[in-house]
C-alpha cells in the first residue's frame, strides 16, 4: 500500500524547507520502524506551502513478533515450587499466565507475543506524531495555542491508497485535498500517492524539489543566453529560490546604465540580498540586466518586471548615493573616523586597533621578507572603509570598498588588494587572503581580538561566544597555516602583545600563554574534523609554526597507520622519561659504552636523526601548506617509504637497549653516558613531536 | 490612489471585518507596535481587533529627505487580531484587492522575516509581504510581548504606508507621493523632516535627553508602584524615545546602547507583568 502524507501550512521559512524534508524522511523511517511496519521507499515533496511524504509499499499489517522476555531469578520467583509474589508480578507486566513462565539459566522466563496490527489503525497517530516532533530551530503557536510548528498548519492530506485516515493534530484534520496555487489555482485538489506530483503540477505547483530546481535554473540561464548574456547563480541564491516559490518564473529586468559606474561585488550583493535577483554578467562584467524568479504568472509579466525595476532601482540609487558620498573623502580621512568607532570598552576603538596591528605587522613584515612598503601604506589605511556609509549599510562589502575606493583615488592597486584581503576569512570555509601583506594583516588583527579579549577575562566558555573568539582563533589558524610561514606562533602572539604594551595595555604572559592554548585548540578541532587523530595533533602540538604542526600531524598520522609504531612508542615513551632525569648535556661517549646494545643504539642514532629530517622535508614538498579548515591535501606519499621505515626501524635497537641495559646504575659516568645516549634518541624523534603522548 | 484614500480604504475593510479603528496615540512611538492598544492588549486572554494608522518616529532612520524610503517621520497602518485567524493571509490579500491592488496580476510573496523587539521584550515569526520585490507589509505572530509568553496568540499587520503609496502611484521619492488633490507628502512633511533631523543629529542636547531619560524611568517605576499601569506605560514609551534620540546623537558606545537598551526593556517587562497582575490575576499566577 502506498501512503501520502501532506502537511499544508503557511509559508515556510526558505532556509528551513532543506533540514525539514530530511528530518521528516528520517524521522518516518523511524517511527515506521519502532511500530514494525516495512516499506520500499520514502519519498518527500516540498513548496513553501506544504511538507509532503510519500511511503511506498507498506503492508496492511505490522509484523507478528514473538519475545523472549527475562525475568527475575528462578530463587526468588518460586519458594518450595511455588510462584512467589515476584514471579506472579512479572507474570502479569508480560501478559500471560504464571503457568505459561519457564525457567532457564537460572532465570524465569516469559514467551510475549506482539500480534500484528492493521495498517490503516497504527498510521494516524503515527503521523501526527510527525507533525508534533518534526524539529525546527525556532517553532511558533497561533490562534488560541494551536503549535507548535515552524509555521501555522492550515491543512493535512493522509491518504493510504484511496482511503483517508483519520489524522488530526493542532486542530486540524485530514482530508483528501491539497490545495494549488494561491493565484492560480485557489482551491482544493484532490490527491493520493499516485496522482500527487502531476495532479498539483496541473494546479501550477511543481512540488518536486529538484525539478523545481531544475526549471529556477533552466529559465534563468534560458533567458540570460537569449540576449547573449550569463547569469551569475551562486548555489545558496538558487536554493533560497527555489523555495520562494511553487511556480517558478523567470522575469529579466534592466537598471540605469549609470549605476555600472559601482563596482560589480556592491551591485550584485545589492541584487541579492536585497532581491534575491540573480546578476547578469556581459563578458567579464556585470551587465545592466538582473533576473527575478517570480512565484507567479501573471497574464502581463511586464507589470511585475516594471515593479522589479522600480524596486531594484530605488536600492541601487541608495548605493550610488552612498557611492559617490564616501568616494568625496580620501580613504586616509575615512580612516581617521575610526576614531569614533568602539572596538571594545577596554581595548579603545577602531583606530586603537588598527594602530596596534600596523605596529605588530611593522616588527613582523621584514622577518617574513614582506613588501614593506606596500604593507606599511596597506596598514596605514586598514579598515579606512569601516567608517563609509556603504559598509555601514553592507557590512559584507567591508575590504571590497577598500579596493574600490582606494583604486577610484589612485591608491598603489597592489595596496588596495592587501585591503581587501586583510579582512578575510569571512567565514569559517570562506577564502584565504591571497597576497603575504593581507594575511599578516588578517593574522594580526585576529591576534589582537584573541589577546584583548582574554586579558579582559572574556575567554568563552561552554558553547557560548558572543565575542565570536572562536571564529577569530580558526581565522587565525587557517590564514597561517596556509602561509605556512616558518614563524612562531608565539612571536605573532607577542607581536600583538608588545603592540598592546606600546600603547599601555599591559597583556601579561599568562594571558598570551591562556590565548595560544586556545588557538591551538581551534587547530586541533579542525585538523581533527578534516580526519587527524586527535593524539597525531596533541603531538605535532610542539612545532613552533602552525604549519609545522599541521605538517608534523600529519606524518605523525602517517607513521600511526603503521603496525610497529606502536611498540616504538611504547619504548620511546619509557626512554623520554629516563633521558629527562640526565643531568648533564654532554654527547655520549663511545668508550663508556659496556654493552652491545649500546653500542647497537648509539650507531642507529643518527641514521633516524637524519630519516626525520628527511621526512620532514619531502614531507613540506609533498604536502605543501593548507588551509586546515579544508579537506586534508591528498598526496602520493610513496616518496616518504624510506624515511618512514628507518624510523620505525629504531625500535630493533631501543628494544634490546631498554630490556638489557640497566641506565640507573652506580656508576655516575656510565649513568650519565647512557642518559646521555636516550637523549640523544628523544631529540631525534622529538623534531616530529611528543611522540611520548601516543605511547601506551 | 491619493495617500488619505488609502488610509480610508484600509479603514473601510478592517473596520468592516469588525475591527476597532482607534485614532493616533499622541506619544512618540517608534512603531505602531508600541501603542497600548497593540502592547497592552496583545497580553491577556480577551479577543481583541483593531486598526489605525500609527505615525512613528525613528530619529536614527532620518536622512534630511535625501533618500526616497527612509525618514524619521512615517506613517504606519497597523492591524492586530486576536487570536489570529486561520485565514488571516485571505484576509490580507483581500486588503490589498480593496485598495486596488489585484494581486491575480503581481508577484505577492510572503518571505520569512522574524520579528524582534529587545526594547520591548517581544518578537514574532512571520513574514514580510513582497508585492513585485518591494516590502509593503509586516506580518507577525506574536509570541512574546514584554518577555511573557503570549497565549491566544495576536497577529499584527503592519503595513508601510508611504511604500505602497509610492507603488500604487508610480513615484520616485514619498515626498512626491500625492497626499490630497493637489498635494504632496512633502508640501506637507518636508520642513518638518529637514528640522527634526537636525534636532535629532545635531542639536539635541545630550545632557538633558540623558537626564529626562533618568526621569522618565524613575517615574514609570513610581507608577507601576501605584498600578497605574497606562500612565506607567506611557513614561516607558517616553524612555524609549529618549533612548532613540540619544542613539541618532551617536553618543552612544555599543556598551552603553546595550544598557539603554536593556533598562527600557526591563521597564517594559515590569509593565507588562503589573498590568497582568492587575488586570488578570488568574493569567499572571
Amino acid at each position: 500500500m502506498n501512503l501520502l502524507f501532506e502537511i499544508g501550512t503557511e509559508e515556510l521559512p526558505a532556509a528551513y524547507v532543506p533540514r525539514a524534508l530530511a528530518d521528516l524522511a528520517r524521522l518516518a523511517a523511524e517511527r515506521l520502524a519502532a511500530a514494525r511496519l516495512g516499506f520500499e521507499a520514502i519519498e518527500t515533496y516540498a513548496t513553501p506551502r506544504r511538507l509532503a511524504l510519500v511511503v511506498r509499499g507498506l503492508p496492511e499489517a505490522s509484523a507478528r513478533v514473538e519475545e523472549e522476555r527475562r525475568g527475575p531469578p528462578e530463587k526468588a520467583a518460586f519458594k518450595d515450587g511455588e510462584p512467589t509474589p515476584a514471579a506472579a508480578g512479572f507474570a502479569r507486566k508480560a501478559g500471560v499466565e504464571v503457568a505459561d513462565l519457564t525457567v532457564k539459566d537460572g532465570y524465569v522466563w516469559a514467551r510475549v507475543v506482539h500480534e500484528g496490527q492493521p495498517t490503516t489503525s497504527l498510521l494516524p497517530e503515527l503521523l501526527a506524531g510527525l507533525v508534533r516532533d518534526l524539529p525546527a530551530p525556532k517553532k511558533m503557536i497561533w490562534g488560541a495555542g494551536d503549535g507548535p510548528f515552524v509555521r501555522p498548519v492550515r491543512w493535512l492530506v493522509a491518504r493510504l491508497d484511496g482511503e483517508v485516515l483519520p489524522v488530526e493534530v493542532f486542530n486540524v484534520s485530514s482530508g483528501k485535498t491539497s490545495r494549488g496555487h494561491r493565484f492560480l489555482a485557489p482551491g482544493e485538489v484532490e490527491v493520493d500517492a499516485e496522482t500527487y506530483r502531476n495532479a498539483l503540477y496541473d494546479a501550477y505547483v511543481v512540488a518536486d524539489v529538484s525539478q523545481r530546481r531544475q526549471r529556477v535554473v533552466l529559465e534563468t540561464t534560458t533567458l540570460a543566453l537569449s540576449e547573449g548574456l550569463e547569469a551569475v547563480m551562486p548555489e545558496d541564491l538558487i536554493e533560497e529560490v527555489t523555495h520562494l516559490v511553487e511556480w517558478p518564473v523567470a522575469v529579466m529586468g534592466s537598471f540605469s546604465r549609470k549605476y555600472l559606474e559601482l563596482p560589480d561585488e556592491v551591485l550584485a550583493t545589492v541584487m541579492i540580498q536585497h532581491q534575491r535577483f540573480f546578476p547578469v554578467r556581459a563578458g567579464e562584467r556585470l551587465s545592466n540586466r538582473f533576473i527575478g524568479v517570480s512565484g507567479h504568472q501573471p497574464p502581463d509579466l511586464d507589470v511585475v518586471r516594471a515593479g522589479y525595476e522600480q524596486v531594484l532601482e530605488g536600492r541601487i540609487y541608495d548605493a550610488y548615493f552612498f557611492w559617490t558620498e564616501d568616494l568625496k573623502t580620501p580613504l586616509a580621512e575615512h580612516h581617521k573616523k575610526l576614531a569614533g568607532i568602539n572596538f571594545q570598552r577596554g581595548l579603545g576603538t577602531m583606530a586603537d586597533k588598527t594602530e596596534r596591528v600596523r605596529r605588530a605587522a611593522e616588527k613582523l613584515g621584514g622577518r617574513l621578507g614582506l613588501d614593506e612598503g606596500v604593507l606599511r601604506e596597506a596598514a596605514a589605511l586598514f579598515k579606512a572603509d569601516l567608517p563609509t556609509q556603504m559598509v555601514y549599510e553592507f557590512p559584507e562589502l567591508e575590504g571590497i570598498m577598500a579596493r574600490a575606493y582606494g583604486e577610484k583615488q589612485g591608491l598603489d592597486p597592489r595596496v588596495a588588494r592587501v585591503l581587501e584581503d586583510a579582512v578575510r576569512p569571512r567565514g569559517p570555509d570562506a577564502p584565504l587572503p591571497e597576497t603575504p601583506e593581507g594575511a599578516l594583516l588578517a593574522a594580526l588583527d585576529r591576534a589582537d581580538t584573541l589577546l584583548g579579549f582574554f586579558h579582559l577575562g572574556k575567554k568563552p566558555s561552554g558553547s557560548a561566544d558572543p565575542y565570536g573568539l572562536r571564529r577569530a582563533a580558526a581565522g587565525l589558524v587557517r590564514i597561517l597555516g596556509r602561509m605556512g610561514w616558518d614563524l612562531p606562533l608565539e612571536a605573532v602572539l607577542e607581536a600583538a602583545a608588545e603592540a598592546y604594551r606600546d600603547r599601555g595595555l599591559d597583556v601579561s604572559p599568562d594571558v598570551a600563554q591562556a590565548a595560544r592554548a586556545f588557538i591551538e585548540e581551534r587547530l586541533e578541532s579542525l585538523l581533527t574534523e578534516a580526519g587527524l587523530p586527535t593524539l597525531a595533533v596533541r603531538a605535532a602540538q610542539k612545532a613552533p609554526s602552525v604549519y609545522g604542526k599541521m605538517l608534523r600531524a600529519r606524518l605523525v598520522y602517517e607513521l600511526m597507520q603503521r603496525p610497529e609504531f606502536a611498540e616504538l612508542t611504547r619504548l620511546y615513551k619509557r626512554a623520554a622519561n629516563l633521558a629527562s632525569q640526565g643531568e648533564s648535556t654532554r654527547e655520549p661517549d663511545p668508550e663508556l659504552f659496556e654493552t652491545e646494545e649500546e653500542k647497537k643504539l648509539h650507531a642507529a642514532v643518527q641514521p633516524t636523526r637524519e630519516a626525520v629530517e628527511e621526512l620532514l622535508q619531502r614531507g613540506s614538498e609533498l604536502l605543501p601548506p593548507w588551509d586546515p579548515a579544508a579537506p586534508l591535501p591528498k598526496a602520493d606519499l610513496t616518496p616518504l617509504e624510506g624515511p618512514l621505515a628507518q624510523i620505525l626501524a629504531l625500535a630493533g635497537a631501543l628494544d634490546p637497549f631498554m630490556d638489557h641495559v640497566l641506565v640507573m646504575v652506580d656508576d655516575a659516568a656510565v649513568r650519565e653516558n647512557r642518559l646521555a645516549l636516550l637523549r640523544g634518541v628523544r631529540d631525534a624523534l622529538g623534531e616530529l613531536g611528543a611522540l611520548e603522548l601516543l605511547g601506551a | 490612489m491619493l495617500f488619505q484614500d488609502l488610509i480610508l480604504k484600509l479603514h473601510e475593510y478592517w473596520g468592516g471585518y469588525g475591527c476597532v479603528i482607534s485614532e493616533p496615540y499622541d506619544t512618540e512611538v517608534g512603531a505602531g507596535t508600541f501603542y497600548p492598544t497593540t502592547f497592552l492588549k496583545a497580553l491577556g486572554p480577551e479577543p481583541w481587533k483593531t486598526a489605525y494608522v500609527a505615525p512613528s518616529r525613528r530619529p536614527q532612520d532620518g536622512r534630511y529627505g535625501e533618500n526616497p524610503y527612509r525618514f524619521q517621520y512615517y506613517f504606519q497602518y497597523q492591524v492586530i487580531i486576536k487570536p489570529s485567524p486561520t485565514d488571516v493571509q485571505d484576509l490580507y490579500l483581500d486588503s490589498l484587492r480593496a485598495i486596488g491592488i489585484k494581486v491575480e496580476d503581481h508577484d505577492v510573496r510572503f518571505v520569512e522575516d522574524n520579528w524582534e523587539s529587545p526594547t520591548l521584550g517581544a518578537w514574532g515569526l512571520g513574514w514580510e509581504v513582497w508585492l513585485d520585490g518591494m516590502e509593503i507589509t509586516q506580518f507577525t505572530y506574536f509570541q512574546q510581548v514584554g518577555g511573557v509568553d503570549v497565549n491566544p496568540v495576536s497577529v499584527e499587520i503592519t503595513y508601510g504606508l508611504e511604500r505602497m503609496a509610492l507603488y500604487l502611484q508610480n513615484k520616485k521619492h514619498t515626498f512626491d507621493v500625492e497626499y490630497a488633490p493637489g498635494v504632496t507628502i512633502g508640501d506637507i512633511r518636508r520642513d518638518f523632516e529637514l528640522e527634526h533631523c537636525e534636532y535629532n543629529f545635531k542639536y539635541a542636547n545630550v545632557e538633558k535627553v540623558r537626564r529626562w531619560f533618568d526621569d522618565y524611568e524613575e517615574e514609570a517605576r513610581r507608577l507601576l508602584e501605584l498600578e497605574l499601569i497606562h500612565p506607567a506605560y506611557e513614561f516607558v514609551l517616553k524612555a524609549s524615545h529618549a533612548f532613540n534620540l540619544l542613539d541618532a546623537r551617536g553618543v552612544l558606545g555599543h556598551a552603553e546602547r546595550q544598557a539603554y537598551v536593556q533598562r527600557v526593556r526591563r521597564l517594559a517587562e515590569a509593565t507588562a507583568r503589573a498590568y497582568l497582575k492587575k488586570h488578570y490575576p488568574e493569567v499572571a499566577g
